[in-house]
């Protein structure tokens, strides 16, 4: 006879979000998480033993909103991770305190890679969502006239900047991670969030141009955006205050770069600038780091 | 099942060694590192018997534990001499960090080796050693972060009853590993494979362990037992979620694991 597995969701974790539920601290981001903030009622997981399976099976799409999937799951654990970061670094140990919160074992961080890199990715993700939900909010501030359109250096200036803040409670272990990010199991999926992030900058900055600008103005400001971020690696000035005046003459650069007839000469320099910069840093470091 | 092990207890080691040319002790080691624990793990080690996983993961966590130590004694480097002299005296110098690990097995003879190779080495905090049926498993609820059963699942009758006793004691969010004899699908390898299991391993055991007749009952249970798939289907029928597996050396052996979430 037929043997229909028992359809059910993540019992474990369902319940011990309801037990814990006012344990909860407040989410990084509040637009994934709106399935799990209803109301215990809403979670019902004794009385109904049937539930949708996860999607891992291959019946995709069959997940309801009151249940947990895998994927969110452990998107919360690297959530609740993120807390101890600046104590224990980029890896599975961050991952398995992070689990221990969330009232699971700390065996959770093996489903994760042993290096941490689903950590790190996870939160670049969450700040470039961080840094769309900001630009987005500014631009219905502009539509609805409430606020004036910024020139298109200073929107730059600052969307580079808000992003680069969001670094700084990490910013110790931040180097470790920019290492691990260059792995090339890892390139694929940083570089993705990297042109992501800064397509959605010049998409809120006004540039809608589709000939062979776009790619000129994608690679400048990646390279602004890289190299700011190695000069802020070892900046001691008090607010980083280095940094931001680094960022403006950067952008400043490319508003003169871009009046002028050699763009795209300037665009390989830009790529070579941001590329040099990068490998001396990060073998910086790497040997800092060896050292300690 | 128990007869088997009761005549090859004491010999169990020195056939791992000789039938696999050493290699199980890799496979272990694998098998640690993929589980990567961290100080103040509670492991239980089924069919454990002569403690093989049990010394490992008691290595793996103090070399961790280890680290951690130095790496706040780093973070410390103003603190008087009283502050270091307390901190030594304090827990934070407990060298596993409260991890256990908890061996279980059905036959007393292997946990009687397992207990004396223990002492011979030297292991003596973090250890227990229960008698058990993997059926029917003498421990509570949720209790478990990490469980394993190394080479023991397929002399269990019923496996499907272990795993849903695995899935009762682990924690949420535990972790069930499971390291076993498995399907080796490149037809060149599989026909050497089964030349050296037929021909030689009980050869092997009638001249090492005086018992021809365990080890073809052993080789002959490893062609029995389901292949990876069908096992991954097992463990996931039981409740487990993320559920893989890796081959080591094209199948011969292969690692199961899965999550209890």
């Amino acid at each position: 006879c037929q043997y229909y597995p028992p359809r059910r969701a993540l019992q474990a974790s369902a319940m011990l979000r309801r037990a814990s539920d006012e344990h909860k601290k407040e989410p990084l981001t509040s637009s994934s998480q709106q399935h799990f903030d209803s109301p215990p009622a809403d979670h019902q997981p004794e009385e109904k033993p049937q539930g949708p399976r996860p999607s891992y099976t291959g019946q995709g799409g069959q997940e309801s909103e009151d249940y947990e999937s895998e994927e969110q799951l452990q998107h919360r654990i690297l959530t609740a991770a993120l807390e101890f970061v600046p104590e224990h670094g980029w890896t599975a140990e961050a991952i398995a305190e992070g689990a221990k919160t969330l009232g699971l074992s700390v065996a959770a961080a093996g489903m994760f890679h042993s290096d941490g890199s689903e950590l790190i990715l996870h939160f670049v993700s969450e700040c470039n969502s961080k840094l769309s939900e900001l630009m987005e909010k500014e631009q219905k501030l502009v539509q609805l006239g409430e606020a004036e359109k910024k020139p298109i250096d200073e929107f730059l200036r600052d969307a580079v900047e808000a992003r680069l803040r969001m670094l700084i409670p990490y910013i110790e272990k931040w180097p470790q991670a920019l290492s691990i990010l260059l792995l090339p199991r890892n390139i694929p999926s940083s570089l993705n969030l990297l042109t992501s992030m800064i397509d959605d900058i010049w998409h809120y900055a006004g540039d809608q141009s589709t000939d062979f600008n776009w790619y000129t103005r994608r690679a400048v400001l990646t390279g602004i955006y890289n190299t700011t971020e190695l000069v802020m690696m070892q900046d001691s000035s008090p607010g980083f205050e280095d940094t931001w005046r680094f960022l403006e003459n950067r952008v400043a650069d490319a508003m003169t770069m871009s009046n002028t007839a050699s763009q795209v000469q300037s665009t390989g320099e830009a790529v070579v600038q941001g590329l040099m910069g990068a490998a001396v840093t990060v073998s910086n470091a790497e040997s800092s780091r060896a050292v300690r | 099942v128990n007869q088997v092990f009761e005549s090859v207890a004491k010999k169990y080691d020195v056939m791992n060694d000789s039938m696999t040319l050493g290699i199980h002790r890799v496979w272990k080691d694998i098998l640690m590192h993929k589980m990567n624990p961290c100080p103040g793990t509670l492991l239980l080690d089924v069919a454990g018997g002569t403690g093989d996983i049990a010394f490992r993961f008691i290595n793996y966590v103090r070399s961790v534990r280890q680290r951690q130590l130095q790496r706040k004694l780093k973070h410390h480097q103003n603190l008087s001499w009283q502050e270091i002299f307390e901190s030594y005296q304090k827990d934070e110098f407990n060298s596993l960090g409260d991890s256990q690990v908890v061996v279980c097995d059905i036959n007393r003879e292997m946990l009687k080796v397992g207990k004396q190779k223990a002492q011979h080495l030297g292991y003596s905090e973090g250890l227990s050693w229960v008698l058990g049926n993997a059926e029917e498993l003498p421990f509570d609820d949720d209790k478990f972060d990490v469980y394993t059963i190394a080479f023991g699942i397929r002399n269990v009758t019923r496996i499907d009853l272990a795993l849903q006793e695995a899935y009762r004691v682990l924690k949420p969010g535990g972790r069930f590993l499971c390291l076993e004899f498995s399907h080796v699908s490149n037809p060149l390898l599989s026909r050497l494979y089964d030349l050296y299991s037929f021909q030689v391993i009980p050869v092997l055991g009638e001249v090492i362990a005086g018992d021809w007749k365990s080890y073809q009952y052993l080789v002959e249970s490893i062609r029995q037992f389901p292949p990876q798939e069908e096992l991954k289907a097992m463990i996931e029928d039981a409740g487990f979620f993320k559920v893989d597996y890796e081959n080591l050396n094209f199948g011969i052996v292969a690692i199961h694991s899965g999550f209890k979430l």
